[in-house]
């Protein structure tokens, strides 16, 4: 005891004088070498402007899809010391532009370097010759074969995606299963299941916005072509004109007319409602038992990702079961970017198997590579699996001479607006026709 | 007294924490008042700061602003000098500035721009009225090129006649060439807000978080968590006037500071945050530093508030020693005056029995004097007065030894003196006085011996016998008549290989004692009393003297009593064992390797085997007459030298058996019979050929003793007191005795022995009558100590250095009242013979003289 009571006075002692010792040396100064007072050094890194939307930023949530690509994206600033900057643009409502069309007149007006588009922008600035051919990164190597024809325009690679993006129907499980409703495999189980959820209560079965329900038409009129159909054939058909797109497309919109007819879709709100913005809080509050999205939605807690209920992704109903739709966004580089070397070494970084593997991990989706694979998240199975089937419907095809994807979007919006199947048909006779004159 | 002390000490420490804490709060509130002041000015600095950096970027835009509508002008001016202003419009390249220019001219509701396009004045508001310059701005839009612009429109004049207008189109992306890169090192969030849309038309690259791409006013709200109501209609009111507004607010769980600032008198607005640690990074090293200092200056005063605390603490307990011996000073105190009151009533009570007991033998003296005066002629009554007086006198005698001793021992003064002694005398010596005593009473008296490895010892034998004769004769005296009496003596386990362990146990059937005197039996002055022991005379200081000799030994004494069931005393002593004795060499020298010990009892037989460990002899054993004889008949009786044979273990034909052995065994085998006091039937065994007797318990140097009485013996050596000498017939004696009473009474003694005796009064004297006298004409010298002039002492030496031959051999006798062992010891350095205690013993002087002569006589 009277030994622990000296340790811990001599202990005492030893500390007070390293305390005095430690003030008397804080008191000196440092002589400096150098009378220049500057010692902050520039930022010499190179800059790349990418234009990407951007969702909301919502407090305290991390946004998972968003720092997937965010992580590629440090991957390659610290490769290449370069800094890339975001550029961003979203609409306040359906009365202003589009992304996609501030993201036509950016490209078209070389305002960017990197820009991430959608299928029918790139399908777009692809004809226009205002993307870059990306066919010579390394990255371009990797890729799945259904990447490549989903995204060459006239021989061209103008767009490379992170992710295959597959859009499906999101279903509150817990809500079908207290209705005593299995999963949907046709139209009609479908109308089955939506007439059950409406007699239950459910005022507006699905959840819509003004962005995704193309999907519905898609699955419709091109699942038969893309599963079991000479594809090829098919398409060079279309694209002489020896067959309609509108043959294809109206059973797609006359199956999504009898769903506004019925009430199963708000054909009002879904034509103001932005993507998740709009139908998403119902979904989320279990008001709404069924919305469209894409794969990552299910893995985002801005989207889909937190919710309170068993939720199960599957592919839309069709005549050929479950089908899921794979439209093809990716990052193109502007022909004449002002970095455009620069450019093309970030995002073959970017897309990179190296950072596909961080991003496919983060993201849990699947990979443009085909060296890269990862397991996806319970409710995203029954999609994941049609996949893995090589079972599903493209929404875009660079192939094809209509465009697919933003037509289709726009030609829904129409039948939102009251547009009658027929008139819809129409109108993808009249882009047929200007295909062909072209 | 120790309550007191504890509330006292407590009361001392409260005060001492009150002040620590007083400290550590004055301390708290002085960092803390500093930290604010800091913190105040700094957070005004901040906005101060903040303030004049978003002024300058102001005065930037608007600087530009003007810029352009200036610009504009010209370019209106210059188009009234052109005859056809439109084409100059047209064929007007955009630049990064001016990224469109239309004209309208008057009448006219469209007009083309130099992009081709066909712009309507429908397509632009400039509802909000606010102008640059001048010129009217429109309100924000996303133009052609997919990115934020503005527009302003200047009016083409003439001649007082306006042409037209003149629209230009300016997109934001200017703007961020003349701004700063990265606000505050790229922590700060930056936005250009159009003031009537609250659309953000602008964030300049490597501004804010750039994972954050906000909308418009209430998504900045929203994604930064700014809910307050009336915050928001603050904001939208500084908006609407066009004023500024800066407020605190945590983005992203970091205090920020917010600002709303406006830009052309309001139609664009600059919005964003800037956290406070941004702007404040000295003032977070600043910190810091206080923080540091503050734990330093913390430490420091806590280690030396723990320096300050151990020192109390060791100062408390010092003081506590200090009042824990004074305690014990003080205990002891009490206990000592307690005692010395106990000892002054023990005195007290002593001298009242003292004057009784020396009253009692003093007046039985006193009354035989005179009944001897008054019956001188009768001479059978004379000798019994005679006898009675004496009796009376050394009663007395043994009452003031005893008084002696205990003031010697008390006063420190005893000193034992360390000589080689063996347990045989010791035990032969108790028991030559004890066991009369204890005839005397018809008492039992045991003696018995066990586990002694070495019975020679260093020890001081006369105390030893002390304590023995002071234990066994309170035995004696305490025991009723016929009662037993135990005096053993026990080999205990040698703690060192150097050291014999004793206990010596005196044990009796007696009265015992009671619980209370048992606890004061050691006491000096103290004596048991009650009825029955009341007849026993003493002086009570046999005990203490007991206690004291045994505790100057080293030993320790205990008793256990029993009232009526007597008492045992255990006294436990270490003796040294003298280095060097060999006691082997006596037996080799006999031839005695092998012996037989024939005794009843088995302990007495283990005694025996290990007494004579010592000295290289073995001893076979064997319980029983019978048994021996088979053993001796076994070695065709030439195995043993020697046959001890227990006296006591055989019934009435033990004669016969002896004469058995001594028949099977040559006569020079010695055979030694062990008996107890008392035992019959001996003399006739003394008259056989070479055999002895040994009196229980055995010793190896009786036994040697007897061997040797038995060879002298056998040699036919004579050996026989001599009685015929004990008168001092014919003897001339010198005495020395200042004492003429004394000096008379030695002088009748001696004179009724046959001697003559001369007397001088002192030392001087004395040396002077030796000189004077012719050579042996005194056969010996009788010499008192203390005298006038010379002393005793320092007449023996005088004498003894004279130079003549009867000097040196002339005995001289001490003869005094200083009867301790130290004035013996004083006595013999002196060169005197012996020692004698007055009052003079006559049989005893007798003895001396006797002996001491018949030495000189051989010389």
């Amino acid at each position: 005891m009277r030994n622990r009571v000296t340790s811990i006075k001599k202990l005492a002692v030893v500390s007070l004088i390293v305390i005095t010792l430690f003030m008397i040396t804080a008191c000196g100064a440092e002589d400096g070498i150098s009378k220049n007072l500057l010692t902050s050094k520039e930022d010499n890194r190179k800059v790349v402007n990418m234009f990407s939307p951007m969702e909301k930023t919502q407090p305290d949530v991390e946004n998972v899809a968003r720092s997937a690509s965010d992580k590629t994206v440090i991957m390659a600033e610290e490769k290449l010391n370069v800094k890339v900057e975001y550029i961003t643009y979203t609409a306040e409502d359906y009365e202003e532009k589009t992304y996609d069309q501030i993201a036509l007149d950016r490209a078209r007006n070389n305002m960017d370097d990197i820009y991430l588009l959608n299928p029918d922008i790139i399908q777009t600035l692809g004809e226009e010759g205002k993307l870059m051919d990306l066919s010579g990164l390394d990255c371009a190597k990797n890729l799945r074969d259904v990447i490549k024809t989903a995204n060459t325009v006239n021989g061209k690679l103008v767009a490379i995606p992170q992710e295959v993006v597959a859009y499906g129907l999101f279903i509150n499980k817990d809500i079908f299963d207290k209705c005593n409703l299995e999963l949907p495999e046709t139209p009609e189980d479908f109308l089955e299941c939506c007439k059950v959820l409406k007699e239950n209560g459910y005022e507006t079965p699905i959840g819509a916005n003004r962005w995704w329900l193309e999907t519905f038409v898609l699955a419709q009129a091109y699942a038969d072509m893309y599963n079991g159909g000479d594809t090829e054939a098919e398409i060079e058909a279309l694209n002489s004109g020896e067959r309609k797109y509108s043959d294809y497309m109206r059973p797609g919109f006359e199956f999504l007319k009898e769903l506004i007819d019925q009430g199963y879709i708000d054909a009002k709100t879904a034509y103001t409602y932005e993507a998740i913005d709009g139908e998403g809080p119902d979904f989320m509050a279990q008001k709404t038992p069924m919305v469209m999205a894409y794969w990552g939605a299910a893995n985002t807690d801005t989207a889909y990702g937190a919710t309170d209920f068993e939720l199960q992704v599957i592919g839309f109903p069709t005549e050929r079961g479950q089908m899921p739709v794979l439209p093809m966004t990716g990052f193109a580089i502007g022909a004449e970017a002002e970095h455009a070397e620069d450019a093309i070494r970030a995002l073959d970084v970017m897309l990179s198997d190296e950072a596909l593997q961080v991003y496919t991990e983060t993201n849990k989706v699947i990979s443009p590579s085909k060296n890269v694979e990862v397991d996806c998240v319970p409710a995203l199975k029954p999609l994941n699996d049609r996949i893995k089937e090589n079972t599903y419907v493209l929404a875009t095809n660079a192939s094809m001479k209509v465009e697919q994807w933003g037509n289709t979007c726009l030609i829904v919006r129409k039948l939102l607006n009251g547009a009658t199947v027929d008139q819809c048909m129409e109108e993808f006779d009249k882009l047929q026709e200007e295909s062909l004159s072209k | 007294m120790k309550k007191k002390q504890t509330k006292s000490r407590k009361n001392n420490t409260l005060p001492l924490l009150f002040s620590i804490i007083i400290v550590f709060c004055m301390l708290a509130t002085i960092v803390f008042t500093v930290a604010r002041k800091i913190s105040t000015e700094m957070s005004a600095s901040a906005i101060q700061n903040l303030s004049e950096s978003l002024d300058l970027m102001k005065g930037t835009i608007e600087a530009i602003l003007s810029k352009e509508a200036e610009f504009q002008k010209l370019i209106a001016q210059e188009l009234v000098m052109l005859e056809n202003p439109e084409d100059f419009i047209q064929s007007y390249d955009r630049n990064s500035t001016m990224v469109r220019l239309t004209l309208i001219l008057s009448g006219e509701t469209e007009g083309v721009s130099n992009t081709g396009e066909v712009l309507s004045e429908e397509e632009l508001d400039f509802s909000s009225g606010k102008t640059v310059d001048g010129l009217p701005i429109s309100q924000s839009y996303m133009n052609y090129m997919g990115t934020w612009a503005y527009s302003m429109k200047c009016p083409v004049i003439k001649d007082n006649q306006e042409l037209g207008t003149l629209y230009v189109e300016y997109i934001y992306d200017t703007f961020e060439e003349s701004l700063p890169k990265g606000f505050y090192n790229g922590r700060a969030m930056f936005y250009i807000m159009d003031a009537k849309s609250e659309r953000l038309v602008l964030k300049p690259k490597g501004m804010g978080e750039r994972s954050a791409g906000h909308l418009n006013l209430k998504d900045f709200y929203r994604a930064n968590d700014i809910w307050e109501q009336d915050l928001r209609i603050e904001v939208f009111e500084c908006v609407k006037n066009g004023t500024n507004f800066l407020f605190y607010h945590d983005i992203r769980g970091k205090n920020s500071l917010n600002y709303m600032w406006s830009l052309n008198q309001g139609s664009l607005y600059m919005i964003g945050y800037v956290p406070i640690e941004a702007i404040q990074q000295e003032g977070r090293a600043v910190n810091q530093n206080i923080l540091i200092v503050v734990v330093v200056m913390l430490t420091a005063f806590f280690l030396c508030c723990m320096l300050y605390y151990f020192n109390q603490r060791q100062q408390n307990k010092i003081r506590r020693e200090r009042e824990k011996e004074r305690e014990i000073h003080n205990h002891q105190l009490a206990e000592a005056l307690q005692a010395a009151q106990i000892a002054s009533n023990s005195k007290t009570t002593f001298l009242s029995n003292m004057s009784h007991d020396i009253r009692t033998p003093m007046n039985a003296v006193l009354g035989f004097t005179t009944l001897l005066a008054k019956d001188a002629d009768n001479a059978e009554k004379v000798r019994e007065y005679t006898k009675k007086i004496t009796a009376s006198g050394q009663h007395l005698l043994s009452l003031i030894n005893d008084i002696l001793d205990v003031s010697k021992i008390e006063s420190g003064k005893v000193v034992l003196t360390i000589e080689e002694f063996t347990l045989n005398d010791l035990v032969s010596s108790v028991d030559a006085i004890i066991r009369p005593m204890a005839n005397a009473r018809e008492q039992k008296f045991h003696v018995e011996v066990t586990g002694i490895q070495h019975e020679y010892l260093l020890g001081d034998e006369t105390r030893i016998n002390q304590i023995l004769i002071n234990l066994l004769s309170n035995a004696v005296k305490y025991t009723p008549e016929g009662g037993n009496i135990w005096f053993r003596i026990i080999g205990l386990k040698q703690r060192s290989s150097q050291y014999e362990h004793i206990r010596i146990e005196v044990e009796d059937d007696g009265y015992g004692m009671t619980p209370e005197y048992l606890k004061t039996i050691f006491d000096a002055f103290t004596r048991a009393e009650n009825s029955t022991t009341n007849k026993v005379q003493g002086t009570g200081l046999g005990m203490a003297i007991t206690k004291n000799i045994v505790e100057l030994m080293g030993g320790t004494i205990d008793v256990s009593s029993e009232v009526n069931h007597g008492s045992i005393f255990k006294v436990e002593l270490e003796f040294r064992i003298p280095e060097g004795r060999s006691i082997k060499k006596f037996w080799q020298e006999r031839g005695i390797s092998q012996i037989l010990a024939v005794d009843g009892v088995k302990e007495s037989c283990k005694n025996i085997q290990i007494l004579l460990k010592e000295t290289g002899v073995q001893a076979d054993m064997a319980s029983c007459f019978e048994e021996a004889m088979r053993l001796i008949k076994d070695h065709n009786d030439e195995k043993y030298q020697m046959i001890l044979l227990d006296w006591d273990m055989m019934d009435m034909d033990g004669i016969q058996n002896i004469k058995k052995i001594r028949e099977t065994l040559p006569n020079s085998v010695p055979i030694i019979l062990l008996s107890v006091h008392g035992s019959e039937g001996l003399e006739e065994v003394l008259k056989l050929e070479n055999t002895g007797i040994l009196t229980k318990p055995f010793f190896v140097s009786a036994c040697t003793e007897k061997l040797l009485e038995m060879q002298a013996k056998s040699e036919g050596e004579h050996i026989s007191e001599d009685n015929t000498e004990e008168n001092l017939e014919g003897l001339h004696f010198l005495a020395a005795e200042d004492n003429m009473i004394n000096a008379e009474i030695l002088k009748e003694i001696l004179s009724m022995e046959g001697a003559d005796c001369e007397v001088v009064e002192n030392g001087q004297l004395a040396v002077e009558r030796f000189i004077s006298a012719t050579e042996d004409e005194f056969d010996a010298i009788l010499m008192d100590v203390q005298m006038p002039v010379m002393n005793g002492y320092e007449a023996t030496r005088a004498i003894r250095a004279l130079d003549r031959k009867d000097a040196e051999e002339i005995p001289i006798i001490a003869m005094t009242a200083n009867a301790f062992a130290e004035d013996q010891k004083a006595a013999l350095d002196a060169g005197m013979n012996v020692h004698l205690p007055k009052p003079i013993d006559v049989e005893l002087l007798k003895k001396v003289i006797r002996e001491c002569v018949q030495e000189r006589n051989k010389k």
